[in-house]
């Protein structure tokens, strides 16, 4: 197995590196400008007048210019979580969806390796990459926010960081389980997971001023993402740990659709 | 005395999702043990089917295959350990040189000697040191078959395994396949080429529209076989001499030049042209089904 996870990570070592720089420079350039924001008062209550569903598209607090409020609109509710799903939709979508296209899968289960053990191999390596990117959100959030003097306390960071880092992986568990199914369906969990992400996004945003969203909203996992509440200290390891246990409900019924399908040739 | 079967199906079938045809229809055969089994058949009979069903590519619709008396599905990760692989048309990682490839799949399955390994190597010898997507054809092909070999299988499933190569590289290939047979190796080999096949294999089978239709020693299909020479001469040609051989007959000639066929040996043919003044002689590609077809028909009328 671990031939597979170093040639994987190998592989990839250069699209890791510059998602770590693009994820550090975008969390440093952020969170360094809030001191430039918050003293604008003019401002904070133009943007206090934009209606609510405008205010919650961007914030799951409905404030902008509080440290919490801001970390939350600019950086953890839409930013970082539409990176990092970025990142995972596309790992997902390949780890193993591309050595099938590129016939390479062929070589590996000629070996005695099972499907089940090359599906760990493949989803160790995602988990890996998206656990080292993680480890820079959140490193570069911590001490931005600590040389940007935002007063919040720097585990609430962490823990804001380690919640959209668990939404990430949920949408990378979706997609490579799509991709499980077989013919097309590399395309097809891209499309079908970013409609997740995306989708849900706007329904569980928009389910505080539209009622009728908000049954549907229920089946977002935006719904359960709340960093605002993690930045202000109030968290509950219950939607974690769902959304934690969805990833590997997912990756089980991956293993079952894999293990006895037929390859592509 | 008769070995065990390596290979056997069983009323093997498989129907591909949204197909109305049946890419292989009830294949029952048994490969012995130490046997070169030759699959042969034209494009789309079901050969590749055949061997992605061995590997566990790909489930059958009904009925089952064991390798060394283990079902392929069921029992596939031990059986691959025991298994040397080559598809017919071999992908690679092609950022990988070949040391890298090497490395990479005996760290997945160790090989028994780093020795015999090297020794491939050196007999093949590919370019070990380029990344694979900057190699020809035929480097990739042996790399490809160094890498089925490397872990020294007690079978070998090949698909098309000399494709792109050079003749040279194909003898060093025929005599891997005898050392391998040598040491008790089972080897089914997919192929379209007649010729092939005869210089590597102890019996065949022939498939056509996803059915075994026949199957044949070897040696019996040999001497059944027509083959079609052309013959040119520096002077007139013999054409009442090669009448009168028996097992030949000229088809069309011309004061110089002679098309022939020869079933079975061409010990008579050899010994005449011996005396005479011969500038080329070219061996047609033969029609393999249809030579096939031929030989099994005769065997069914006889």
């Amino acid at each position: 197995m671990m031939p597979i996870v170093r040639w994987t990570l190998w592989q990839r070592r250069w699209s890791l590196l510059w998602w770590c720089l693009g994820v550090a420079c975008l969390i440093i350039l952020t969170i360094s400008l809030y001191p430039a924001f918050h003293d604008q008062n003019a401002l904070n209550q133009q943007l206090s007048q934009l209606p609510q569903a405008a205010k919650s598209l961007f914030s799951d607090t409905g404030d902008f210019f509080s440290p919490q409020g801001y970390l939350s609109s600019q950086v953890f509710y839409l930013t970082l979580p539409l990176l990092l799903s970025v990142l995972t939709i596309g790992m997902g979508s390949s780890l193993i969806a591309r050595e099938e296209d590129d016939g390479t899968l062929e070589l590996l289960l000629s070996r005695s390796i099972s499907r089940g053990r090359l599906l760990v191999a493949k989803a160790f390596s995602g988990l890996i990459i998206l656990i080292i990117v993680g480890a820079v959100v959140v490193i570069s959030s911590v001490l931005t926010a600590k040389f940007a003097h935002i007063n919040i306390p720097l585990l609430n960071i962490a823990v804001a960081s380690l919640l959209t880092i668990n939404l990430a992986l949920l949408f990378g568990s979706i997609a490579m389980t799509v991709t499980m199914f077989g013919r097309s369906a590399r395309i097809a969990s891209i499309g079908f997971t970013a409609l997740i992400a995306f989708g849900g996004y706007i329904v569980a945003s928009l389910a505080g001023v539209a009622r009728w969203l908000v049954w549907p909203a229920k089946f977002s996992p935006y719904h359960y993402f709340s960093p605002g509440d993690a930045l202000y200290g109030h968290f509950g390891w219950q939607n974690p740990a769902g959304m934690l246990a969805a990833s590997l409900i997912l990756m089980f019924i991956a293993w079952l659709a894999f293990r006895r399908r037929d390859l592509r040739g | 005395m008769t070995s065990l079967p390596a290979i056997e199906t069983f009323g093997l079938t498989k129907r591909y999702a949204k197909s109305r045809h049946l890419a292989l229809n009830n294949l029952n055969l048994a490969v012995r043990s130490g046997e070169i089994y030759g699959f042969l058949g034209p494009n789309g009979a079901g050969k590749t089917t055949t061997i992605r069903l061995l590997m566990n590519f790909i489930q059958p619709t009904t009925g089952h295959a064991t390798i060394l008396n283990q079902d392929v599905v069921r029992q596939s990760i031990d059986i691959h350990g025991h298994i040397g692989y080559l598809p017919g048309e071999i992908a690679l990682y092609s950022k990988m040189t070949g040391n890298q490839l090497f490395d990479y799949l005996a760290g997945l399955q160790p090989v028994k000697s780093t020795q015999y390994l090297r020794g491939l190597i050196s007999r093949f010898q590919p370019d070990t040191k380029k990344k694979i997507n900057e190699l020809s054809k035929g480097n990739r092909q042996k790399l490809g078959i160094i890498q089925a070999f490397m872990h020294q299988p007690d079978v070998l499933i090949l698909d098309e395994p000399t494709s792109g190569l050079d003749p040279l590289m194909q003898e060093v290939f025929y005599e891997l396949v005898r050392e391998t047979k040598a040491r008790g190796g089972t080897i089914f080999v997919s192929s379209h080429n007649l010729t092939e096949v005869q210089k590597m294999c102890d019996r065949v089978g022939f498939v056509r529209g996803g059915k075994l239709i026949a199957e044949q020693d070897i040696n019996d299909l040999s001497q059944s076989t027509i083959q079609t020479y052309d013959i040119a001469f520096a002077g007139e040609a013999p054409i009442s001499k090669l009448k009168q051989l028996n097992h030949i007959k000229v088809i069309s000639n011309t004061p110089h030049h002679v098309t022939v066929t020869v079933r079975g040996e061409l010990k008579n043919l050899l010994s005449l042209l011996g005396r005479c003044d011969v500038v080329s002689i070219e061996h047609r590609d033969i029609n393999l089904e249809d030579e096939f077809l031929k030989f099994y028909k005769g065997d069914k009328e006889r």
